[in-house]
């Protein structure tokens, strides 16, 4: 096992540990955070396996501008999931 | 009687289908012909055929440009969508100004925003020779402009071009590339035929990936406003 491949496993194991925390937080404003954390995590990913546009998109959409506006709509419709 | 002969025609079609599915290559399969002739035909000429050093933004301006034209129309959409649906409520039109921003936040942006608009438009512009594009600059852009309406309020940035001007700021993408798409059918025979002049044709993709990004940083920005009840969005 090289070294690509252990900090791609590292990523996929943080990847997998952002997306179970997402499906037990109730918190909606922290949900979105840490989607976009996910997004991040994603977005080295793309990177390390050689898709630069796609990790490029990724940081800009899905960490970026869907935060903002998963934001925008949880100030609107109010916080916390029943 | 109507319900057999339904069924008889949902077997027939599905029958056919059905096998011809089951014939398709597994996907994934390292020895399918999208593995062993399309990426491979891509990557070896793609380059000189697509147009663009960058072989992602020859596939999507120009091997899978409808694609592309039907993801342009998918933003413009969601815009659509979002109009419709966020009618403003009348106490809260006038929302700006509401929420302080901290100095030390307004005179970081200030600082950072000539910066952040230089890279989109460097990542849109170099779409065709870097990794990025029409896309991925006007969503740097994009956001750059959601920053200057939460530092500078959303009403002043909105206000700083006319409705008219938003509104075909938002079009752009649709209509320019489907202005392209239709005089390359006029032009060459093919809907999409971009010209086989290098030059022109690096013009050309360099115009396309103005028009998308101007449409996607127009479109976010516009979500955004629309979204926190902004007059005039």
């Amino acid at each position: 096992m090289t070294a690509a491949d252990v900090l791609d496993l590292a990523l996929l194991a943080l990847l997998l540990t952002c997306a179970l925390g997402l499906a037990r937080l109730k918190d909606l404003a922290a949900s979105a955070i840490l989607f976009s954390v996910y997004s991040f995590i994603l977005c080295l990913l793309w990177a390390h396996r050689g898709a630069p546009d796609v990790a490029m998109t990724e940081a800009a959409v899905g960490a970026g501008i869907t935060s903002v506006l998963f934001l925008v709509a949880i100030a609107r419709v109010g916080g916390r999931e029943r | 009687m109507r319900k057999g002969f339904a069924a008889a025609l949902v077997f027939a079609l599905a029958v056919p289908m059905m096998r011809g599915v089951s014939q398709l290559p597994r996907p994934g399969a390292p020895d399918g012909p999208v593995h062993t002739h399309v990426s491979a035909a891509y990557i070896d000429g793609g380059a000189a055929v697509g147009g663009a050093e960058n072989l992602v933004t020859a596939v999507l301006l120009n091997y899978r440009a409808l694609d592309t034209l039907g993801e342009v129309l998918v933003i413009f959409c969601a815009w659509l969508a979002v109009i419709a649906a966020m009618v403003p409520a009348a106490g809260e039109r006038e929302r700006e100004g509401s929420v302080p921003v901290s100095p030390v936040v307004a005179y970081v942006l200030r600082i950072l925003a000539p910066f952040i608009g230089a890279f989109g438009v460097f990542v849109i512009v170099n779409g065709h020779v870097l990794p990025g594009g029409g896309f991925q600059g006007g969503v740097v852009l994009g956001a750059l402009v959601i920053l200057l309406a939460v530092a500078l309020g959303p009403g002043r940035v909105a206000r700083a071009l006319p409705t008219n001007a938003w509104s075909l700021l938002r079009a752009s993408g649709v209509l320019v590339f489907a202005g392209v798409g239709l005089a390359g059918a006029g032009l060459s025979g093919h809907l999409f035929g971009l010209s086989e002049q290098p030059i022109l044709r690096e013009w050309l993709m360099i115009l396309l990936e103005v028009a998308i990004g101007t449409a996607a940083a127009a479109v976010l920005a516009g979500l955004f406003l629309a979204m926190i009840g902004s007059d005039s969005p």
